[in-house]
């Protein structure tokens, strides 16, 4: 962004300031807004006037910088020849240091203009540590920023809006505040935000703003204190101020620490503030219950505790299952499904992230992988039988996410009785081993390999077994190639099991 | 009986919940519009009580009678309590009237158990529906889900609700049983798997209906089963892997009035749950894991904050060149948090970092002093021992008091 920016908020009917004649005359010059500032700070750039060779004079609250420093008559002399030599071209601004330099400004600092022309100054000479914490004057321009965010935050928290009776027409609400910063009008706009078309005025020691409802009026100072009306809603925001507290807790410190105490003297609840910490000292301290509820008569519910358990669908036998320990980490148990008498049972490895909070096996992206494959083998999902060799999820913490962790031999083993249970049901006449851990399930043996087994249906326990990739692996493995190949094994194997199924015998 | 009575009542009730944050909805504005209430994403404070908790939200119960017996709690049926109900419309009118006032930034709703779980979510439901669709409230709200509430109730709250929490209260399934009886760990859990499935199904389908766009939370209690800090932030941990929860908020307990014997006398040290925030906030942003923090069951130490204690018995890693080190590592250094990590980071890009930048970016030089090595400093104390180093830094010196003695004993 350039520094011929927008003129900002600058007083346009005001006739244009020569700053560069007032620097050379010696003369401070007027600022009134970070509009007169920008314009200013250029014309004194592009003419190369250093700061030292500038003073400023700024609004009245600004501290009046009368008596400052730079108002003392020892400005170095400029060269004679300033005029004649070519002006610079203008600097070429940042947005974020425009926006810090935007925000400083309502820093309330006798010489907050003076500072923030020298950090132009700076800034144009290449020294861009002018924006780090690290750089003197960096660290003073952004705790001139910050204090000013500070003192916005603190205005959009502590300000007390008091209700007019309805009678007295507009503004509906009226509230009083002493910010010790300009923050007025950025503030006025985030009331705007909040109140909708509701009216409200803000009274501050040097300027007033109201809002009509859809238009913000900017006043000098109409109010001198604090909002003279009586609001029956203050006494409700007491009580409740008082019963949120928890005397068991008492740290007045840190309430402190939080509230500055510039703000305590206009804030409603401040009043109630000694009587609960003393109270709380004297020994409400002993159960977090605020003493006036205490002292109420109380009553117990009369009901019998077994009408009390909520009804619930009974979990299945397999949610109570604690043969081993993964039940504890995964959401729920994912059970097998399909038809009953499937001639194809599918055994996959264990549920995944998604699986275990829908509460069904494949459905995730290998749930999906797995359907193209069965629709490409032309097996029909409502026909068969899916489920896993492990029905919990396995998973270990990576920051945020759940990272799908293979189980171990003894987990397996603890939960092929699951299994056995649904084969007994099921009675497949073949099995689908989807991975190693399927395969270790159905052999019940942790030293089979998928190598030995892959493509060669074999027979076991009475029927056929087919051994194919798990479809995480095809989602897994990193080339289009091997990928390739993997989905394409996961359809044979399926059209086998179907020919299998059909009574075929492998050749 | 009065609104004031049962505001004092039922605010009463409702302090208990650790959960205040108003952060994390989408920005709304009021500005012009029919109704109030305006959200930037930040939310604010709007005051401090003398416990030093912040009020940001209207924070109550709908009403404090209920019907389960969980013995940590004030409003058990069993408990000798004072009990109120508001109706809902006096729920909005306070929310509404504390709002114009700039007292809160929204409202923080939850309820003891009335007949029936979907009863007492049907309830909770229709005030935050009366809020946002007849008042056009656009402050925040965030409901207490009531976990064995039907499903499709849940859906209808996230849509008009900011934030959905569901407590799980207590860290281990064992104590849940033993404290909450009517409580149930696996409907706990279904429920906040429902959530995070809605809210998985609302990302990845921006124009499907807006759903919890502040996610989701959970509040366990400490102190008042016998679970160790490592037990606690593995939970936390797991939770946060599983449910995507947006904050677990550690609620210290409270003694409360004629405490049932299941549940200590004593509050734990308000120091531990301090603690626990800390550790929490390194598991969540500073990518710490729970066993690195606490590589064996027990506490968190009192005397120390834990990036400390974890720097100290890792001292392996230090002194650490902030001219080199990685910038995740640098973030690990005591007193350096994630923003001066930043910072040093994009300094040292313009050149070397040395002693006296640390200062102007307001490290705690007292903290960082023996784990840093800068372009013009080496540490003299760097083959100190850790133990010698602790005493010289433990914020207070305090001992931690075991809560359950006989526990620990046996
Ligand atoms: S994984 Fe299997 S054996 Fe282990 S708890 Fe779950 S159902 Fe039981």
């Amino acid at each position: 962004m350039s520094i011929d920016g927008e003129p900002g908020d600058a007083d346009e009917t005001a006739a244009p300031v020569d700053a560069v004649a007032l620097a050379i005359a010696g003369h401070p010059i007027p600022v009134e807004s970070f509009g007169d500032f920008r314009t200013a700070a250029r014309d004194l750039i592009v003419r190369r006037i250093p700061p030292e060779s500038v003073q400023w004079s700024g609004t009245q609250h600004a501290g009046g910088d009368l008596l400052s420093a730079a108002n003392t008559g020892l400005v170095p002399a400029l060269p004679a020849d300033l005029l004649d030599q070519p002006p610079a071209p203008p600097p070429r601004i940042p947005r974020a240091l425009m926006e810090m330099l935007q925000g400083a400004a309502c820093y309330r600092a006798p010489d907050r203009w003076g500072f923030l022309y020298k950090v132009l100054w700076r800034w144009q000479l290449g020294q861009q540590e002018i924006l780090s914490m690290a750089d003197e004057d960096g660290a003073r321009l952004q705790h001139m920023v910050k204090a000013v965010r500070h003192e916005e935050h603190d205005m959009h928290a502590y300000l007390r809006f008091r209700e007019r009776p309805p009678e007295a027409g507009d503004p509906r609400f009226v509230a009083w505040f002493e910010p010790a910063h300009d923050v007025l009008p950025q503030v006025a706009q985030h009331f705007a935000r909040r109140m909708g078309k509701i009216s409200w005025m803000i009274g501050t020691p040097d300027a007033t703003v109201a809002w009509d409802g859809s238009t913000l009026h900017a006043t000098g100072p109409l109010m001198r204190s604090a909002a003279d009306v009586e609001d029956s809603g203050e006494a409700l925001w007491l009580t409740y101020y008082r019963s949120i507290f928890n005397p068991a807790r008492l740290n007045a410190g840190t309430m402190h620490g939080h509230i500055r105490s510039r703000f305590w003297k206009n804030l409603p609840e401040a009043a109630v503030v000694p009587h609960m910490v003393s109270q709380a000292a004297a020994g409400a301290r002993k159960v977090g219950q605020l003493d006036t509820v205490g002292k109420r008569t109380g009553t117990t519910i009369p009901i019998a505790p077994e009408k009390a358990a909520p009804e619930r669908q009974q979990p299945s036998s397999l949610d109570d299952c604690r043969r081993c320990d993964l039940w504890q980490n995964a959401t729920q148990a994912v059970a097998g499904q399909g038809v009953h008498h499937a001639k194809i049972m599918l055994v996959g490895e264990q549920p995944g992230d998604q699986e275990d909070l829908a509460g069904k096996p494949f459905v995730g992206p290998a749930g999906a992988l797995l359907d193209k494959a069965m629709d490409e083998a032309a097996m029909d999902r409502r026909k068969i039988y899916i489920t896993n060799a492990v029905k919990h999820f396995k998973w270990e913490p990576r920051g945020k996410r759940r990272l799908h962790k293979t189980p171990a031999q003894k987990e397996v083993m603890a939960c092929h009785y699951w299994l056995e249970t649904e084969l007994e049901t099921v009675k497949p006449e073949v099995l689908v081993a989807l991975g190693s851990t399927a395969l270790k399930s159905i052999l019940q043996s942790g030293s089979v390999t998928m190598k030995d087994h892959i493509g060669k249906p074999f027979r076991h326990e009475g029927r056929w077994v087919v051994v194919t990739y798990h479809p995480s692996y095809a989602l897994r493995v990193p080339s289009a190639e091997a990928r390739h190949e993997a989905v394409a094994a996961i359809v044979a194997a399926l059209k086998l099991a179907q020919r299998l199924a059909d009574g075929e015998t492998p050749e | 009986m009065e609104l004031i009575d049962k505001l004092e009542i039922l605010a009463d009730a409702a302090k208990y919940d650790a959960s205040c944050a108003s952060s994390g909805a989408p920005k709304r504005s009021s500005e012009g519009k029919d109704g109030i209430g305006a959200t930037n994403g930040m939310g604010i404070c709007h005051s401090y009580t003398p416990d030093g908790r912040c009020v940001s939200l209207l924070k109550i119960l709908l009403t404090n009678f209920c019907i389960y017996d969980c013995q940590y709690c004030v409003n058990r049926r069993t408990s000798n309590v004072p009990r109120a109900r508001f109706t809902v419309d006096e729920v909005v009118k306070l929310t509404v009237d504390f709002y114009l006032r700039n007292y809160i930034d929204g409202l923080f709703l939850s309820s003891g158990i009335i007949q029936s779980a979907d009863y007492t979510m049907e309830q909770l439901v229709a005030i935050a529906r009366e809020l946002r669709e007849v008042h056009q409230f656009r402050g925040y709200i965030h409901l207490k889900t009531i976990p064995d509430a039907d499903p499709a109730l849940i859906d209808a709250a996230g849509r008009y609700a900011d934030r959905l929490s569901v407590n799980i209260e207590l860290p281990t399934q064992d104590s849940v049983q033993r404290l909450a009886p009517e409580k149930n760990v696996h409907t706990i859990k279904l429920a906040m798997g429902n959530i995070r499935l809605k809210l998985d199904e609302k990302e990845a389908e921006p124009k499907a209906p807006k759903f919890a766009p502040a996610g989701q939370s959970t509040q366990m209690i400490v102190g008042a089963d016998a679970s160790d800090d490592q037990r606690i932030l593995t939970t936390a941990e797991t939770l946060y892997g599983s449910y995507k929860l947006k904050r677990v908020y550690y609620s210290a307990f409270s003694p409360i009035p004629q405490s049932p014997k299941s549940v200590p006398l004593a509050p734990p040290p308000m120091l531990r749950e301090h603690r626990l925030y800390q550790a929490d906030f390194l598991l969540r942003s500073y990518g710490f894991q729970v066993n690195e923090l606490l590589p064996t069951s027990g506490n968190l130490a009192l005397d120390i904050d834990p990036k400390l204690a974890w720097a100290l018995a890792n001292r392996e890693h230090f002194p650490m060149d902030l001219n080199r080190a990685e910038p995740a590592m640098i973030a690990r250094i005591p007193g350096i948090g994630l923003r001066n990590a930043k910072r040093i980071v994009e300094l040292r890009r313009m050149r070397q970092v040395r002693y006296a930048d640390l200062a102007r970016l307001k490290c705690s030089m007292k903290k960082i002093a023996p784990f840093i090595v800068t372009a013009d400093y080496r540490p003299a104390r760097d083959t100190t021992p850790s133990d010698a180093l602790r005493r010289s830094m433990a914020d207070v010196q305090q001992q931690q008091m075991p809560l359950w003695p006989e526990l620990q004993a046996a």
